[in-house]
């Protein structure tokens, strides 16, 4: 009788628990192994998929789009990365002392967070007009009527980086910020009275125990950073353009798929795009945990 | 009410609910998508309203879809089995669906034409962009060509006049188009005088193909099938243009779509606009005149820009008797050629229509259609216009030669046609 309840125990929390499987398996599962079953098709939209085996990952090997947007997207992670966790963490450490207007300055430094992407794309392609205000701002006191921002090669992924680095660095700030708020006050009073510098209490005090934040700030720009594809996609006129210069793997998904009509191609791409973010979240987390 | 009560209340209003499916089995339903041009969609739901009254029992539920996002919508509409009975779509992009069988050849009875002899009778052109196996898929709804439409006012103050001095060769351009240009002091134009339409993408393939056609050669081959894209003519075509942007600097693809700065007063000249420009033009209150495309000097043919067109198309898919009243409802739709044309600006070579283009600027779209060609027609025509992009700008934002990024090129368009090549060949065959 004891037995029987306990096992009615469990199969009631399997049945409370259905609703938010099931609705994990049809939204985030199934899309996914739908996409990897897809990657193993040709499949136009219009015809039937003919099954091809591994043969779009075969030809992404060669394939030049492919090889263009991967080298794009690398580079832009690098600048999307690595800028964003030291100018997120300075201007964390910035707001995180006590001085007069801190608020009304962190509440305006966090603005560029609150507008979606598509707005900020946007507002940065009026200002980037090769005669417009950024040119103004960039080349008048040299007496530079133009700048070609978004249609020279070597500049418009420059850009890229620019804007987005200026619009995600307030929002991981305030993750710093969090981070530093759990440091124990008494550490650092403990350094103070042992003499430290300032420099000294956040190296050897704050940085350590803001691992677990730092692997956070990590994993979640590099995401950000492997998808991006919006701000390439409004901000230049020729998404991907000029020359393929910002073609990155999201928009080259977009492109084989909606562009091309080929769908086999854009899931392989999205596959490999998705095992590229795999790997690199583990590595910084079991990084994390051979450091820990 | 009690249980007997009750089961004798359900069963009556299944039967009477049978009886109405009964009644309606005669019913159609017929779902029409058209891509937006707002000046069009008050008609076309005034001829709805019409068609239904005429015919109750067909139903149209009729979809109007942004033109940007049409081309996507329709493919995965089709692709999830929700594709519409009737659509329309541009020259262009056909093949693709023809590829895959989906718009039906004409039912002449059901279209109410004797045969192809009787329908052609009616209109002067543009089947060239429908026809696939020696067999028409479509009527056209809208057949179109690019001109050049001049500012007379910007024209004015530059001290031209475009009736004498528009140009009639692509070499003459460059120096008009130069005075028409006010610069500041580095040279940087602030007025462009006349600029190709580089940010549209179609616009810019209609570039491409009018000058190579005009020195006899062609981007791609349809019969063959394959790129013809590296040929002297084609290099010197493309010469012309990179010259245009980065010799002359008159203008390139870093600035505004010239469709909106010629309708806001900032570019003195742009032959983007089609006929259907005109009632726009009136809008923005602009005082225009309309011209035709330049020439080269050495031209081999004297065509101006190339031909488009839209069809409406039924989706042969959808059952029997869906495609016959679809295409009842092309036939009356396409009848109101004159209506669209007055109150839309779409333009298709009926009589009667042609009779109310009397006005000397419609007249010069008329006179450059008999002479204008269908652009080659692709399955991969997406992936084709992407190369020649990414083309443009490693010639003119990347400085590369003319003479080394073609032979590439030529390369990529072939590698896409052979990848289509199988799909193509339903095209011909």
């Amino acid at each position: 009788m004891r037995a029987l309840t306990r096992l009615d125990r469990k199969w009631w929390g399997l049945v409370f628990v259905m609703p938010v499987v099931l609705f994990f398996a049809t939204f985030s599962v199934f899309p996914v192994l739908f996409g990897v079953a897809i990657s193993l098709t040709d499949y136009n939209l219009l015809d039937p998929p003919e099954w091809v085996g591994l043969q779009n990952y075969e030809n992404l090997l060669n394939d030049r789009l492919f090889l263009t947007a991967l080298k794009n997207t690398l580079v832009f992670v690098l600048g999307a990365t690595a800028p964003v966790w030291v100018l997120s963490l300075l201007a964390a450490l910035l707001f995180d002392q006590a001085f007069r207007g801190r608020q009304v300055l962190k509440t305006l430094f966090f603005l560029p967070v609150l507008p979606p992407v598509v707005v900020v794309g946007v507002v940065w392609r009026m200002l980037l007009h090769p005669n417009g205000i950024m040119t103004f701002f960039a080349g008048g006191l040299r007496g530079i009527t133009e700048i070609p921002w978004l249609a020279d090669t070597v500049l418009a992924p420059i850009v890229m980086i620019v804007v987005h680095d200026w619009a995600v660095v307030p929002f991981f700030m305030l993750i710093w910020l969090a981070g530093l708020a759990g440091i124990p006050q008494e550490l650092r009073e403990a350094a103070h009275i042992d003499g430290a510098t300032a420099w000294q209490t956040f190296w050897r005090v704050e940085l350590p125990q803001l691992r677990a934040t730092a692997v956070l700030v990590a994993a979640l720009s590099s995401i950000n950073a492997f998808q991006t594809f919006t701000l390439q996609y409004v901000i230049t006129s020729d998404p991907g353009g000029p020359a393929n210069s910002t073609l990155v793997l999201g928009l080259l998904v977009l492109k084989y798929g909606f562009q091309y009509f080929r769908m086999g191609d854009a899931a392989a791409v999205s596959v490999v795009m998705f095992a590229m973010i795999l790997a690199v979240t583990a590595i910084q987390l079991g990084f994390n945990r051979r450091v820990g | 009410m009690n249980f007997r009560h009750a089961s004798c209340a359900f069963l009556a209003a299944t039967a009477m609910l049978a009886g109405a499916g009964g009644a309606s089995a005669q019913q159609v339903t017929l779902k029409v998508w058209m891509h937006e041009h707002p000046p069009r969609i008050a008609i076309d739901k005034a001829i709805v309203a019409e068609f239904e009254k005429a015919n109750p029992n067909i139903k149209i539920q009729y979809d109007v879809i942004g033109a940007s996002e049409y081309a996507t919508k329709l493919l995965t509409a089709f692709a999830s089995g929700s594709g519409p009975d009737i659509f329309n779509q541009a020259s262009t992009l056909v093949a693709q669906y023809h590829a895959s069988k989906i718009p039906a050849a004409i039912d002449y009875a059901a279209l109410g034409y004797a045969d192809e002899k009787e329908l052609l009778a009616v209109y002067s052109s543009g089947w060239d962009g429908i026809r696939f196996a020696g067999k028409l898929h479509g009527v056209p709804t809208e057949v179109s060509n690019y001109a050049c439409y001049a500012n007379k006012t910007l024209w004015k103050e530059a001290g031209l006049d475009p009736a004498k001095d528009f140009p009639k060769t692509w070499e003459e351009f460059v120096g008009v188009a130069e005075k028409l240009t006010q610069r500041d002091a580095n040279g940087v134009p602030r007025r462009r005088g006349f600029d190709f339409n580089w940010p549209s993408p179609p616009a810019y393939w209609n570039a491409v193909v009018t000058l190579t056609q005009q020195l006899g050669a062609s981007v791609v081959d349809e019969e063959k099938y394959k790129a013809s894209y590296d040929t002297p003519a084609g290099q010197k075509a493309m010469q012309y243009l990179v010259d245009w942007v980065n010799k002359h600097k008159l203008g390139g693809p870093q600035y505004t779509d010239t469709r909106t700065d010629f309708l806001g007063g900032k570019l003195a000249t742009d032959c983007s606009f089609g006929i259907w420009g005109i009632p726009q033009m009136v809008a923005a209150k602009i005082d225009y005149s309309v011209h035709p495309s330049p020439r080269f000097a050495n031209k081999v043919s004297d065509n101006g820009y190339p031909a488009y067109a839209y069809y409406m198309m039924v989706n042969s898919r959808s059952p029997a008797a869906v495609q016959k009243a679809g295409w009842a409802y092309v036939r009356y739709y396409t009848d109101q050629a004159e209506r669209l044309f007055a109150g839309a600006g779409l333009f298709v070579p009926r009589k009667e229509v042609i009779a109310k283009t009397g006005d000397a600027n419609s007249q010069v779209f008329l006179k450059e259609l008999q002479t204008a060609k269908f652009a080659p027609r692709m399955v991969g025509y997406g992936q084709v216009m992407d190369v020649l992009v990414r083309g443009r700008d490693r010639m003119m934002q990347g400085g590369e030669p003319v003479a080394k990024v073609m032979p590439e090129l030529n390369k990529e368009i072939d590698a896409v046609l052979t990848r289509e090549r199988a799909r193509a060949e339903a095209m011909f065959k």
